[in-house]
C-alpha cells in the first residue's frame, strides 16, 4: 500500500510535465484544429532556455534563501515568456498562410517545424545529453512511510495552479471569451469585430508559454535535458489530450495525469517494458467507447 | 476529433518515425581495380561519432587513424600503395543506428578501394552489417563488439546465409558470455552483493549481457530479484527505480549504454534514495559521458570493459606514447583494439599484396589473411581468431569510479 501510495506521486509528478505540454496541444487544436506537432520541442526548448537564463545568472547549482524566489521566478517567467515568443514566431512563419489550406499541409508543416526545432537545439547545445543544474534544495517530506520530495511538489502545484490561471483566463476575460468565440467560428467571430489573428497569435503564444514552464520543471525534476526529448514527451502529451478529450483544458489536465499514474503503476505493478503499451491500449479502449475523449464533448463544434 | 484525422495523423506520424530512422551518406569512391601495382588502398571505419557515442567513438576511431598513418609513414607495401582511412559515422540524432551503419557497409562495399574495415562499435549496428560484409567478403574487425550471437549460435547463422562456410566478421575483444560471466564473479565473490536487480535496455548488446549476468549471478549463488527492460528514449525511471528500491537490492545492475539510459538511471537512484546503493555495467557505460550524465551519482558505480587498460600495459606504452603525441588526449577504453583492429588488417593487406606480386590484391585474399591471424603481437597482447571470428586473447578490465574518473580495480584473464 505505501508503495502504491509513492508510486502515486511519482506517477503525478509525471503527469504534471505531460499535463502542462497537452494544454498547449489541446487549446491550438481547439482553435484552428491543427496538431501541432512542434510543440514537444518548443518544450524541449523550454529546458534549453531555462539553461541559458540560469547561466546568465551564473546558477550552477542549489540556491537557498531569498534568493531562490527571485532566480525560480525570473527563469520560470524568462522561460514562458521565449517559449511563447517562439510558439507566435512558428504560427506566423509555418501555419498562417496555411489556415485555409487542406488538413494535411498544416500537419505536415508542423512536422518539419518540429524537425527544424529539433536541429536548431543539436546545433545550439549537441547532441548529448546535458546536465542541468538541480536550483532547488530537495528535501523529503515524510508522510507516513512514502516520502515526498520538494522538487516533486513544485510540479505538480505549478500544473494545477497554472492550469485554474488559464481556465480563469479563458472564461472570466474578453480576450479568452474572444478565443472561445473564434474556436466556434471563425467567420462569424470576425464578423463581430474579433482580430482573429490576434487571438489565434495569442492562443500560441500562452500554449507554448505554458509548454516553456514545463520545460523549466523537467530540467530541474530530472536533471538533465537533450535536443531529442520532446518527441517521446510530446507523442505522451497528445496522447494525454486526445485521452482527456482534445479541445477541452480540464480534459488535457486529466488526461496528463491519467498517463503518468498509468506509466508508472505498470511499471510498479507489470513491468517498466509495458508501460507504453498499457498506455496506448487504454487510450485505445477509451476512444472506443468514448471517441472524443473522457471529457470532450461529441458535438461538432469544441470550445 | 474526427476518426478519419485520426488515422491520417497515425499515418503521418509513422511516416515521420520512419524518415527519422533513415539516413544517408555517400562518399566519392575513386577506385584502384585489382589488378593495378599502385594506387590507394583503404580501410573502412564505421564507428558512432557523434552525440552521445562520440565520447567513446571518437578515440576509438583515433586507435584506427593513428595505425594507418603509421603504416604509411613506414612505406606500406613497399611505398607502392598509398593507404588511406575512410571515415564514416553511424550515429543519427545522437546515437548509434544499425540503418546508419548499414548504409555505411554498403558505401565501403561499392568502394573498390575499400579492401577491410574496421568497426562498428555497437551490437545491433554490427547485426544489421554482418550479412552485408558477408555478402561481399569484406573483411570486418569490430573493436568492440560484445554479443555474443553475432559469432556464436544460431544466431549467428542468420546472419552468414550468404555464405553460411565463410566468415567475415571478427573481433579483437572478449564476447559477453565471458564479460558477464566476470561481472556475477566481480559481484557474488568479490563484493559479496547477493542481492541484485537487473535492468536492460531491450537492445541487441544490453539485453545480451543482462540475459548471461542473469544466469551465472544465479548459479553462483546469488538471488536475482527482479529484470527489467526500459524503452527507447525513456527519461524517466522514478517509478522503476521506486519499486527497485522496495526490494533493498544489494547492487543494481545495468545491461545498456550510456547513451540508452544507463547514466540517468544511476543519476536518478540519488532521487529515490538510492544514492548509497552500488552499481554495476558493462563497456556500455565505460565512457567519460557517463560520468557527466550520472553527475556526482557516477561515483560508486562499477563497470568493465572488454579490453585491458591501455595506460597500464607495458606491451601498450609505444602506442599510448604514439597516441598522446598525435591527439593531445588521453587514449579511451576502446582505442587500443580499434589500433589492433587495423594493424591486423594492414598486415594482412601487406601480405596480400606480396603473395600477388606487388600487385593490387582481392578482398577474399584479404579476408583470408586475416582468418589465419595468430599470435600477432598488438598493444593489448597476443592476438588471434578461432573459427568463429572471435579473439583468442581474453583480457578484461574492472573500473570503479571514484571523485568522477575511473579508476583501474583489477584487470582480469579468462579463458576462452
Amino acid at each position: 500500500m505505501d508503495l502504491f501510495l509513492q508510486q502515486l506521486i511519482n506517477g503525478l509528478s509525471l503527469g504534471g510535465i505531460y499535463a502542462l505540454i497537452a494544454l498547449g496541444y489541446t487549446m491550438v487544436y481547439g482553435i484552428i484544429e491543427l496538431i501541432n506537432f512542434a510543440h514537444g520541442d518548443v518544450y524541449t526548448l523550454g529546458t534549453f532556455f531555462s539553461l541559458a537564463i540560469l547561466t546568465l545568472l551564473g546558477v550552477t547549482g542549489i540556491v537557498t534563501g531569498p534568493m531562490l524566489i527571485v532566480v525560480v521566478a525570473v527563469t520560470i517567467l524568462g522561460a514562458m515568456l521565449l517559449c511563447g515568443l517562439t510558439g507566435v514566431i512558428v504560427e506566423r512563419l509555418a501555419y498562417r498562410r496555411l489556415r485555409n489550406a487542406p488538413k494535411l499541409a498544416p500537419l505536415i508543416t508542423a512536422i518539419g517545424m518540429s524537425f527544424i526545432l529539433e536541429n536548431i537545439m543539436q546545433y545550439w547545445r549537441g547532441p548529448s545529453p546535458v546536465p542541468f543544474p538541480q536550483v532547488i534544495p530537495n528535501p523529503s517530506f515524510a508522510l507516513g512511510a512514502i516520502s515526498i520530495q520538494t522538487k516533486q511538489i513544485m510540479v505538480i502545484l505549478l500544473a494545477v495552479v497554472l492550469m485554474f490561471a488559464l481556465q480563469a483566463f479563458v472564461y472570466n476575460t474578453r480576450m479568452g471569451k474572444a478565443m472561445r468565440a473564434t474556436a466556434q467560428d471563425k467567420d462569424a467571430a470576425q464578423l463581430m469585430g474579433i482580430d482573429i489573428n490576434t487571438t489565434i497569435a495569442l492562443t500560441f503564444l500562452i500554449g507554448s508559454a505554458l509548454a516553456g514552464a514545463a520545460g523549466f520543471v523537467s530540467g530541474v525534476y530530472y536533471g538533465s535535458t537533450w535536443f531529442f526529448n520532446g518527441f517521446a514527451a510530446g507523442l505522451k502529451a497528445f496522447t494525454a489530450a486526445v485521452l482527456g478529450g482534445i479541445g477541452n483544458l480540464a480534459g488535457a489536465m486529466l488526461g496528463g495525469f491519467l498517463i503518468g499514474l498509468i506509466e508508472a503503476l505498470t511499471t510498479q505493478f507489470i513491468g517498466d517494458q509495458w508501460s507504453n503499451v498499457m498506455v496506448f491500449s487504454i487510450l485505445v479502449l477509451v476512444l472506443i467507447f468514448r471517441p472524443s475523449g473522457l471529457l470532450g464533448e461529441s458535438l461538432p463544434n469544441k470550445v | 476529433m474526427r476518426p478519419t484525422l485520426v488515422s491520417r495523423t497515425a499515418v503521418i506520424v509513422l511516416a515521420a518515425l520512419l524518415a527519422a530512422c533513415n539516413s544517408s551518406s555517400s562518399t566519392s569512391s575513386s577506385s584502384s581495380s585489382s589488378g593495378a601495382t599502385s594506387g590507394t588502398v583503404k580501410i573502412g571505419v564505421d564507428l558512432p561519432v557523434s552525440g552521445a557515442d562520440a565520447s567513446i567513438g571518437i578515440p576509438t576511431q583515433n586507435g584506427a587513424v593513428l595505425a594507418v598513418e603509421e603504416a604509411n609513414k613506414n612505406g606500406f607495401a613497399g611505398g607502392k600503395f598509398k593507404l588511406e582511412a575512410s571515415l564514416l559515422d553511424d550515429a543519427v540524432q545522437g546515437k548509434h543506428d544499425p540503418n546508419a551503419g548499414a548504409q555505411n557497409v554498403k558505401t565501403f562495399i561499392a568502394d573498390d578501394a575499400v579492401l577491410a574495415m574496421v568497426g562498428p562499435f555497437n551490437s545491433n549496428v554490427a547485426k544489421a552489417e554482418i550479412p552485408l560484409t558477408n555478402d561481399a567478403g569484406l573483411a570486418q574487425i569490430s573493436p568492440s563488439n560484445t554479443n555474443d550471437g553475432l559469432t556464436i549460435g544460431d544466431d549467428a547463422k542468420k546472419l552468414r546465409t550468404a555464405h553460411p562456410d565463410t566468415n567475415a566478421y571478427f573481433r579483437v575483444c572478449t564476447r559477453d558470455q565471458k564479460q558477464g560471466q566476470t561481472l556475477a564473479q566481480v559481484a557474488v565473490q568479490r563484493f559479496s552483493w547477493k542481492k541484485a536487480f537487473i535492468i536492460d535496455d531491450n537492445e541487441t548488446y544490453g539485453k545480451g549481457l543482462a540475459d548471461v549476468f542473469d544466469a551465472q549471478y544465479r548459479q553462483l549463488g546469488g538471488t536475482v530479484q527482479g529484470h527489467e527492460h526500459i524503452t527507447a528514449n525513456q527519461v524517466d525511471f522514478k517509478a522503476l527505480l521506486t519499486k527497485i528500491k522496495s526490494l533493498n537490492p544489494d547492487v543494481v545492475f545495468f545491461g545498456g549504454n550510456t547513451s540508452t539510459g544507463g547514466g540517468l538511471i544511476r543519476r536518478q537512484m540519488a532521487d529515490v534514495g538510492m544514492a548509497k546503493t552500488p552499481y554495476l555495467g558493462g563497456d556500455g557505460i565505460s565512457d567519460d559521458e557517463f560520468e557527466t550524465q550520472a553527475g556526482t551519482m557516477a561515483n560508486g558505480a562499477y563497470m568493465t570493459t572488454a579490453a585491458p587498460d591501455a595506460a597500464k600495459l607495458p606491451t601498450a606504452k609505444t602506442f599510448v606514447d604514439a597516441y598522446k603525441a598525435r591527439f593531445k588526449g588521453d587514449v579511451g577504453p576502446y582505442s587500443a583494439n580499434a589500433y589492433t583492429a587495423a594493424k591486423i588488417e594492414i598486415a594482412a593487406i601487406e601480405k596480400a599484396i606480396t603473395d600477388n606480386g606487388g600487385k593490387m590484391p582481392t578482398r577474399a585474399d584479404v579476408l583470408k589473411n586475416i582468418a589465419a591471424t595468430a599470435n600477432f603481437d598488438s598493444p593489448i597482447g597476443k592476438q588471434g581468431f578461432d573459427a568463429n571470428g572471435d579473439t583468442t586473447n581474453g583480457i578484461l578490465t574492472l573500473y570503479k569510479v571514484q571523485g568522477g574518473k575511473k579508476v583501474v580495480v583489477d584487470t582480469i584473464v579468462v579463458k576462452i
